[in-house]
């Protein structure tokens, strides 16, 4: 039996070698130390007590609810635990607290939570986040983790204290110090200097390396912005110890710096957003960060930021000591369709053609996997810059070509056309062809519409904002070179942008559908109050209340089956080894009047929130939604799939759909899969499986 | 004799059960009701679930067939008391009771339930009676 060992070990192993004064932590293959597994985007452990023969016998070891963690309970619950050294760390709550549970038994050993006031009440992104961090030189351990109100935590892993020599008394203040002043817009429409309500933060959990803290930003969501001018998503690293920011690299340039000149007119001076606010991936041996960067301000309008607008949506490699630009690629030019880089770029070390390469995979909202040589930036397969279709909406600025992977092939939808929909019945497709017929349907890269009551509502889309593989990202087996990636491949977003009154936003065109009042995301305190007045409204043009036209046919989804699916990815040879529909046929499905009689295969369901874990031999992942079927009650399955083949081998009942992605550990000589399940009625839990104990 | 009348105090019993046994499909918000409700919707909600409700990056849609696996099953009490107490997001439990209420009819109609001429009442113990299933059932 082959046994491999973690990447990691193998970097510690040469790091010592070199005599690097770097963490002598070093993780077992046991442990989980990182929210990935390891910070080469993994989600990959070499264990099989838990396996093909028994996996449908799990049993649970221990729950633990975060309703208590805040002030109000959490319905979705997306974070990942760390093991490490017998001990569960996590975030939590609706007070985004980290936590230590005692990985055996589950129980509570500490709990850390930073009341932020109206600073907390402000933040963007609320709710306990993805993850945590874990850092150990052997002697010392921390954990690290972003609060809510935009502030970097150090605190014993040991006890949860904050340590005091970190930062200012165990913290950093992540809006100060960011190379801008980050500001708000203030009752009089001036944009001013202000910490409490300026827009950035973020949800995905830090990463570590070596003693460099990484940290990216997220802002509100994109589709309605108040303005064209928002603060900037750079990336920093702080120092391990001390909180000393290290280095700050500018993910939309400064005057002078590389990719200025790619946002014409001068637009690099006020666009914000642009950050990376999903998980950085590095490669510790050679010093490279992985940095997967969103989209501009105005996700579907770019008429304020015409060119290309390095470097959103890009992948951008910078140096670990300094941060220094390496090389890049831009994913997509001029982003308009919200296609964020959403998760952990992948290391995989491969062998194409008899060439080893130490290669980068990137999984995308987009449906393509985009894989370069890490060390150079050089695409191993070519990817092509073709011409894609220019739209029509006034002011917009378009890239005359967009790039496209030649290897390997799409593995999820991107783009909708007529042969995409639903087709259960002849009549179903017919009322489908009907609600279609309302939109501009198209491939990948379709512009968006301006939205037309006597013309088309929207440009449909699939594998935009939704994706496709969105945050929780894909796995990877070094063992044998397969990506793992989930995927939604029925979750439409309808993209239309209509005129927007001054006093909603100084964008000339946010997201809107014709007919519908236009109203921006509004911060906590604005209007916010059941006594507020009612914000002024846009007079409703000639022709409007047609009604709704839900993308969906008597409740069926517009498209036809796989509705998710999960790929395999052969990196060595650049094409899909297997692809099967993940997630139970949904309730609806199963038990419409319309479809009685028919056979129709497991569908998979309409989520994009799934992540996978691969282990030494099956790819694990939960359902996303609520099913009731003979087999179980309500709830959702741990699914286990051989990950040579993607047969299922086994399934496990949680009481409510996955939430957060599963991870895997050993204590004791036994396996635990822990996960976060949580949706609709059911609040935050995370849930541990282990294998009943011998007689 | 005793039999006879039992069993027609039975019958007259699950009568009354079965009228009682509100489902969405009877008619359970009224259209002005769901008018307030699209403008509430709109302000607050719109910027994460989406204008037409399909959703967003952070927020599941609320029409159709995925909205309907998380609650079908369930009453509308559970609904309106996940979005009195968690929503929105930014500002939970901000939102009058009423207002939720309309919002809730809002998004009945989208879903495409018939209106009637009562508006849906604002307690969560009575929206627990009307019991939410995608399917209408048979009558």
């Amino acid at each position: 039996m082959l046994h491999l060992r973690p990447i990691l070990s193998i970097v510690a192993m040469f790091a010592s070698a070199a005599g690097l004064a770097s963490a002598q932590f070093v993780a077992k293959d046991t442990e989980w130390p990182s929210y990935n597994a390891d910070v080469h985007g993994s989600r990959y452990r070499p264990l099989d007590q838990i396996n093909a023969s028994n996996f449908s016998k799990l049993e649970v070891a221990w729950r633990f609810k975060t309703d208590s963690i805040g002030n109000r309970p959490e319905y979705k619950l997306e974070g990942t635990p760390l093991m490490v050294n017998g001990v569960v760390y996590a975030t939590a709550g609706s007070r985004r607290a980290a936590i230590a549970l005692d990985a055996v038994t589950g129980e509570l050993l500490w709990v850390h939570g930073e009341h932020e006031g109206a600073r907390g009440a402000a933040a963007v992104r609320q709710l306990s986040g993805r993850g945590l961090a874990y850092w150990s030189d052997g002697k010392q351990e921390r954990i690290f983790y972003i609060t809510p109100g935009f502030r970097l935590i150090g605190l014993d892993a040991k006890t949860g204290a904050l340590i005091p020599s970190f930062g200012k008394g165990g913290v950093v203040d992540l809006k100060l110090d960011d190379d801008q002043t980050i500001s708000a817009w203030n009752d009089k429409g001036e944009w001013v200097p202000d910490l409490t309500h300026g827009e950035i933060g973020i949800q995905s959990a830090p990463v570590v390396a070596k003693d460099t803290i990484l940290v990216g930003a997220a802002f509100r969501e994109g589709m309605t912005p108040k303005s064209m001018r928002n603060n900037k998503g750079y990336v920093r690293g702080f120092d391990v110890r001390t909180g000393k920011r290290l280095w700050i690299f500018h993910t939309i340039p400064m005057k002078g710096e590389f990719g200025y000149d790619t946002w014409l007119n001068g637009s690099a001076e006020y666009t914000g957003n642009t950050g990376v606010w999903s998980q950085i991936s590095v490669d510790e041996e050679l010093g490279l960060v992985y940095l997967p960067v969103e989209s501009p301000t105005g996700d579907y309008y770019g008429g304020h930021r015409p060119g290309n607008d390095l470097f959103g949506e890009s992948i951008v490699c910078v140096d670990l000591k300094t941060g220094q630009r390496k090389w890049h690629f831009q994913l997509v030019h001029h982003p308009l369709w919200d296609m964020d880089a959403s998760s952990a770029p992948i290391l995989a070390d491969i062998n194409v053609d008899g060439r080893a390469i130490k290669a980068v995979a990137v999984p995308s909202k987009q449906g393509f996997l985009y894989v370069f040589d890490r060390v150079s930036g050089k695409p191993v397969w070519p990817i092509e810059e073709k011409p894609v279709e220019k739209g029509s909406v006034p002011g917009e600025w378009y890239s005359p070509t967009q790039p496209f992977p030649t290897k390997p092939p799409a593995y999820a939808r991107n783009g909708v056309t007529p042969d995409l929909l639903i087709d259960f019945t002849p009549a179903l497709h017919d009322q489908a062809l009907t609600v279609a017929s309302k939109y501009k349907l198209g491939p990948v890269f379709t512009p968006p519409t301006e939205s037309k009551l006597d013309g088309k509502l929207a440009t449909l889309t699939l594998g935009t904002a939704s994706g496709g593989t969105n945050w929780p990202g894909a796995s990877y087996d070094p063992e044998t070179h397969t990506v793992y990636a989930f995927a939604c491949e029925s979750c439409m977003d309808p993209i239309g942008v209509v005129p927007s009154p001054k006093e909603v936003s100084d964008m000339r065109y946010v997201m809107g559908t014709a007919g519908r009042q236009v109203e921006i995301a509004r911060g906590p305190g604005e209007n916010a109050g059941a006594d507020s007045p009612p914000p002024p409204r846009q007079r409703a043009p000639q022709g409007g209340g047609q009604g709704f036209y839900g993308l969906s046919v008597q409740g069926l989804p517009l498209v036809k089956p796989p509705y998710s699916t999960i790929s395999a990815i052969n990196l060595d040879r650049g094409d899909l080894v297997w692809q099967v529909a993940h997630g139970e046929t949904p309730d609806f499905i199963r038990n419409h009047p319309a479809l009685k009689g028919l056979n129709i295969p497991r569908t998979g369901q309409q989520t994009y929130n799934i992540g996978t874990l691969v282990t030494k031999t099956l790819v694990i992942a939960g359902d996303g939604q609520f099913t009731t079927t003979a087999e179980h009650p309500r709830g959702a399955m741990l699914r286990a799939y051989n990950k040579a083949t993607g047969k299922e081998e086994g399934a496990v009942f949680m009481a409510a759909p996955q939430s957060g992605s599963p991870m895997t550990y050993m204590v004791n000589g036994k396996q635990y899969i822990v996960l976060a399940i949580s949706g609709g009625p059911y609040s935050g839990e995370y849930v541990a499986y282990t294998l009943p104990s011998a007689e | 004799m005793k039999v006879k009348i039992a069993a027609i105090g039975i019958l007259v019993g699950l009568a009354l059960i079965a009228q009682t046994t509100r489902t969405v499909w009877d008619g359970v918000y009224t259209d002005d009701q769901a008018k307030r409700g699209e403008g509430l919707y709109a302000k607050d909600c719109a910027s994460c679930h989406g204008a037409e409700l399909t959703g967003g990056e952070s927020a599941p849609p609320l029409a159709g067939d995925s909205f309907f696996a998380n609650w079908n099953g369930l009453t509308l009490g559970d609904l309106f008391e996940r979005i009195r107490v968690s929503m929105p997001q930014n500002a939970p439990g901000s939102l009058s009771r009423q207002q939720n209420a309309d919002i809730l009819a809002f998004i009945l109609k989208v879903n495409q339930f018939p209106t009637g001429k009562t508006e849906l009442d604002r307690s969560t113990d009575i929206l627990k009676q009307i019991k939410f299933d995608s399917i209408k059932p048979k009558s």
